[in-house]
């Protein structure tokens, strides 16, 4: 197998679990005022856990110690906070005092998740560029 | 890779294919079979003797070009299955169509060099 672009698998891996956090942020802003998830409890803040994996270990049989090693999901993780207790005693989900169990989800602590995850994935595009452009010079050797 | 021996193998069957042709008027030299040609001279065609063991240069070339094709191929897929709603995430596509595209031209190089390499050597006076 030629390899054109160099390290472009781990970049690739990381813009797919940069991609996958985005998801889980917007997922968290769609949430926040959930009361009742499948369970029948307040939604629950999710996070995602990032771990590196060697390439080859993606594939079968053993790696060495200089494969390119790529970042994938680990796994999602419930925060597990108490709900943040609000008094709205027309809501139907309301208890006998006329509280309701809401998410603990603070929207500027999502939205800096948000703005750091894009940051991410914009660096990741950045080596995507740079590795695509150094190729292109390289190739521009050959050129008259 | 013998820079040499790639141009060797690349010119001389363009060398055999003329080579009657400018030697006609010398009859004599029109009738000589090529193999005998190679009796003579062993090892004047590379290309003809490697054909039995297997030229590492075509080889390459061949593998190489293959290798772009199935790139070309791998990018068609994952446009292919990201139109289709398959699992396939954008950059994936973006980046198998860049990898093809260089691929391909890094193919257009070679083969101009060669050509190049080629026209310089039939430009050469005997």
């Amino acid at each position: 197998m030629i390899n054109i672009l160099t390290g472009i698998d781990s970049t690739s891996a990381a813009l797919n679990a940069e991609r996958i956090r985005m998801d889980v942020v917007s997922q968290n802003i769609a949430n926040v005022n959930t009361t009742r998830g499948p369970d029948g409890r307040p939604y629950q803040r999710q996070q995602v856990v990032f771990e590196s994996v060697l390439k080859d270990q993606l594939q079968a049989g053993g790696g060495s110690g200089s494969e390119p090693q790529l970042v994938q999901i680990a796994r999602v993780e419930s925060a597990n906070r108490p709900p943040r207790m609000s008094y709205q005693p027309g809501h139907p989900d309301a208890n006998a005092s006329g509280m309701v169990a809401m998410p603990d989800i603070s929207i500027h602590e999502e939205m800096i998740d948000l703005m750091s995850a894009s940051r991410a994935y914009e660096a990741n595009l950045a080596v995507v560029k740079n590795a695509r452009s150094m190729a292109m010079q390289t190739l521009s050797i050959g050129k008259r | 890779m013998n820079a040499l021996s790639a141009l060797r193998s690349l010119a001389y069957p363009a060398l055999r294919a003329e080579a009657p042709l400018k030697s006609g008027e010398a009859g004599a030299l029109k009738n000589i079979p090529f193999s005998e040609l190679e009796t003579l001279s062993p090892g004047i065609f590379p290309l003809e003797q490697s054909r039995a063991g297997g030229s590492s240069f075509e080889n390459t070339i061949k593998s190489f070009i293959g290798e772009v094709a199935g790139k070309q191929a791998a990018a068609g897929e994952a446009v292919t299955g990201l139109l289709a709603g398959k699992n396939v995430s954008l950059h994936q596509a973006m980046i198998g169509m860049e990898e093809a595209s260089i691929s391909f031209q890094l193919m257009v190089e070679v083969r101009n060099k060669m050509l190049e390499s080629y026209q310089e050597l039939m430009r050469m006076q005997v």
